[in-house]
């Protein structure tokens, strides 16, 4: 475990230097007993309400967090600033025993208790992959569409997350994403007054640790990474490296409409999770603001200056539709040559003209396995029914079908492609809350 | 302009304006920057070249690929018709360039997508996608201005995507899946900086453009227009010149009993194709339309590359228009910057 006392450049050594946020992101991006502790030492125990005593009345899905979220000013969810991804592998042979549940179970429950869900408590999902569900004679029932993770453009080679669960951990104390990971590995007994009735150490093996940050302020304070050019482009409003908000709430399905709707896991969702670099030098070197805008949004978004700074002025909607901007896709292809990111993953809707899916994501810094520092990059997860939803709008975005017939590049002027490129993506299946413990693939 | 690219660039300059397609602009190297008055929206002899150096050659299958080096230098990307100066970066060592062909038949070829990572001691010290691009001294290729570190060998790793253009005649079949390319180089600070810079101080911002240079591969050049088979007209616009003609015989993925009809853009005096249009035509005959629709990307060994549909038969007396939806996609070094934005239709009687 890297001590963050002597970890150099992002160490309390030189701490005065570091901002509270640059020093929050560093925390969690470490990791550990010395991260927390550097943590509340510098900015004190954040005073975080625990939760309920009685856990029936939390939600049946472990995905709800949108109740729990607070809004912006134009009913946008915003999202919890600090995050960490523990990939598990699940420790014992063959099947997970009864025992093993209950004690995985319990260790979920002790966190419920411990915080309160919310921004400024603690929100956690807990989901499980095709290849955890491998182990057992029956496969998943046909009302779950979990495929295996692959490959979803010519131009992309990830590597696939094939861990048996990932834990997601939210909210906006870094401190909070810090205790909850330390107690539910077992290294600490207690958290924020509540005392852990199990641990996940026996279960489960951590073969992975991302971490990440979502949030004005957050981004700009830790632009100096690979992919960011010297200038410190991002701006100080933008809650992601690409410097435009997103999440705006017409442009996101609902909770209901990623819910499993019948079956043994009525009430959970998939969770595909993709750790994507990010190379932004061009990005914000060579592209001027219009070009951006074009390519973020819509080329009528560049044309009629409808984004001012990061896009809050845009409401509670990206005016996809209200600008007709997914209907004239091709339109656009053919007589600009250009086309938008948003134009073109808006195409991707229900019969009730309902967003797919929700997005999760939020900013890294993480380089490698290791967590070391270092690299702008984003771990997109989104949550949706099935995997082919996933799979759909992921279509929709690659524009495959624009640039056949247009000036369109397969990546150059065809939205964002140019600027990311997918390193790893894994899916998983998020239960609903009463079979999030190594749930068999068919529980009763 | 920052101030540090001012004191990259080593000189002084006047202040210019940027927008539009008319006025003060301005072109720059790691070395000079010069302002030329009102340029105009064609095709004009830049302040200066930089001289380029081979590094090296690789392959994979029937893809070649040659890459090439000069010191950085500004150039101009587009979306729709938006162009924008991409400045020189003060953390950029020189501009890297790439020309990808058919081994077979010497065919460059459009693909749609190259990126590289430059690696040294196994270390990777720039990776970024390489922009499509036209320049006067070797036509359509990709790059970008990239940093290194210092002197040593060094491996550039390419990653070709799939041609994006239907593949013709020799072509067929060929370039449908991409491939990874590595050329390993040898760079030296005093190999860049003694690369040949040459100005042209009496002919800058004049109608006309360096001829190409005499390189190690092949170039981009389309076909004369005399070497064209069946010519319908030709026709300009945005300073492009364009030949109509219809082949003899019509692509495989053409349906039996149809012409095949062909469109090919290229640059006044050099003759390099543009890739990366949308182009669409109209055939009509005795008031009918005959043909209304786009055309694709297609690329041939003989015809070189062009945009071409099946339709029924053209026949003497058809009027033909030609139209640029979207101009060519592909960022410009300088002299090629003003043309191809603006572009229209053509009408030719065949």
């Amino acid at each position: 475990m890297e001590d963050i006392g002597s970890s150099g450049a992002s160490g309390p050594s030189e701490e005065g230097g570091l901002s509270r946020r640059q020093f929050a992101k560093a925390a969690v991006a470490i990791g550990g007993a010395s991260a927390l502790s550097a943590c509340l030492d510098r900015g004190g125990s954040p005073d975080v309400a625990q939760g309920p005593d009685d856990l029936s009345t939390l939600p049946a899905r472990q995905h709800a967090w949108d109740e729990f979220l607070t809004r912006d000013d134009h009913g946008n969810v915003v999202a919890p600033r600090h995050r960490v991804l523990l990939l598990l592998n699940y420790a014992g042979e063959a099947t997970p025993s009864d025992a093993e549940r209950e004690t995985a179970e319990s260790a979920f429950r002790s966190l419920e208790r411990a915080y309160k869900r919310g921004n400024d408590g603690l929100l956690f999902t807990v989901g499980y992959s095709p290849s955890y569900f491998e182990r057992f004679d029956a496969g998943l029932p046909a009302s779950v569409d979990l495929q295996k993770p692959r490959a979803l453009a010519s131009f992309e080679e990830p590597e696939l997350d094939e861990q048996d669960a990932v834990v997601h951990l939210a909210s906006d104390h870094a401190p909070v994403v810090l205790a909850a990971e330390e107690a539910l590995l077992g290294e600490q007994s207690a958290v924020n007054g509540v005392e852990m009735d199990a641990d996940i150490s026996g279960v489960f093996e951590r073969v992975d640790r991302r971490t990440g940050f979502i949030g004005a302020g957050l981004p700009a304070e830790n632009q100096d990474v690979d992919g960011i050019p010297s200038s410190e482009p991002v701006d100080e409003e933008a809650p992601l490296y690409m410097g435009f908000k997103s999440g705006y709430r017409k442009n996101q399905a609902t909770e209901d409409r990623v819910t499993i709707s019948d079956g043994p896991f009525a009430g959970g969702t998939t969770h595909q999770l993709s750790k994507i670099r990010l190379n932004l030098d061009q990005w914000y070197q060579q592209d001027s603001r219009s070009q951006r805008v074009s390519k973020m949004f819509c080329p009528v978004h560049a044309e009629e200056d409808l984004v001012e700074g990061v896009g809050d002025n845009l409401g509670d909607s990206s005016q996809m539709e209200e600008r007709s901007c997914p209907a004239h896709a091709e339109e656009h292809a053919r007589t600009r040559g250009s086309v938008g990111h948003s134009q073109k993953s808006a195409r991707a809707r229900d019969e009730d003209g309902s967003p797919l899916m929700i997005r999760r994501d939020f900013d890294s810094t993480d380089r490698d396995e290791n967590g070391d520092d270092g690299q702008a990059s984003l771990h997109f997860v989104s949550l949706q029914r099935t995997i082919s939803d996933f799979v759909d709008t992921r279509d929709a975005m690659n524009g495959t079908d624009l640039a056949e017939r247009s000036a369109v590049g397969q990546r150059n002027n065809n939205g964002i492609l140019q600027y990311m490129e997918v390193l790893r993506r894994g899916n998983f299946l998020l239960p609903p809350r009463e079979h999030r413990a190594l749930p068999t693939s068919n529980p009763s | 302009m920052k101030r540090r690219d001012v004191l990259a660039a080593g000189a002084t300059f006047g202040l210019a304006g940027l927008a539009g397609c008319s006025g003060t602009f301005e072109t720059e190297s790691s070395s000079q920057f010069t302002t030329v008055e009102d340029r105009a929206e064609t095709v004009y002899y830049p302040g200066h070249i930089d001289g380029m150096a081979m590094l090296g050659m690789g392959g994979s299958g029937r893809y070649r690929l040659g890459l090439m080096y000069s010191l950085p230098h500004a150039f101009w990307n587009i979306s729709a018709r938006d162009t924008n100066l991409a400045r020189v970066s003060e953390d950029v060592s020189a501009h890297l360039m790439a020309t990808i062909w058919d081994d077979e038949t010497g065919t460059v070829l459009p693909t749609a997508d190259v990126s590289a990572d430059v690696l040294k001691d196994g270390e990777q010290v720039d990776s970024r996608p390489l922009w499509p691009m036209l320049s006067q001294t070797m036509g359509y290729h990709f790059g970008d201005n990239v940093a290194l570190d210092g002197d040593g060998t060094y491996t550039a790793r390419l990653d070709v995507e799939a041609m994006q253009a239907r593949a013709m005649g020799g072509l067929a079949g060929a370039f449908e899946e991409g491939v990874t390319v590595e050329v390993e180089f040898e760079h030296t600070r005093d190999q860049l900086s003694n690369l040949t810079y040459e100005e042209f101080p009496d002919r800058m911002g004049d109608p006309g453009a360096i001829e190409p240079m005499e390189m190690e591969m092949p170039m981009s050049r389309a076909p004369e227009r005399g070497d064209l088979p069946n010519v319908l007209g030709t026709g300009t616009t945005g300073d492009a010149d364009f030949v109509a003609f219809a082949p003899d015989t019509t692509p495989e993925f053409a349906d039996d009993g149809t012409t095949y009809l062909a469109v090919s853009p290229r640059t006044p005096y050099n003759r390099y194709p543009l890739p990366f249009m949308s182009l669409s035509a109209t055939l009509t005959r005795d008031g009918k339309s005959v043909y209304d629709d786009v055309l694709l990307a297609g690329i041939d060994p003989d015809l070189g590359y062009h945009y071409g549909a099946a339709i029924d038969g053209v026949e003497s007396g058809d009027s033909l228009t030609v139209t640029v939806d979207a101009p060519p996609q592909i960022s410009r070094h300088e002299g090629y910057e003003t043309a191809f934005v603006e572009m229209g239709e053509m009408e030719m009687t065949v």
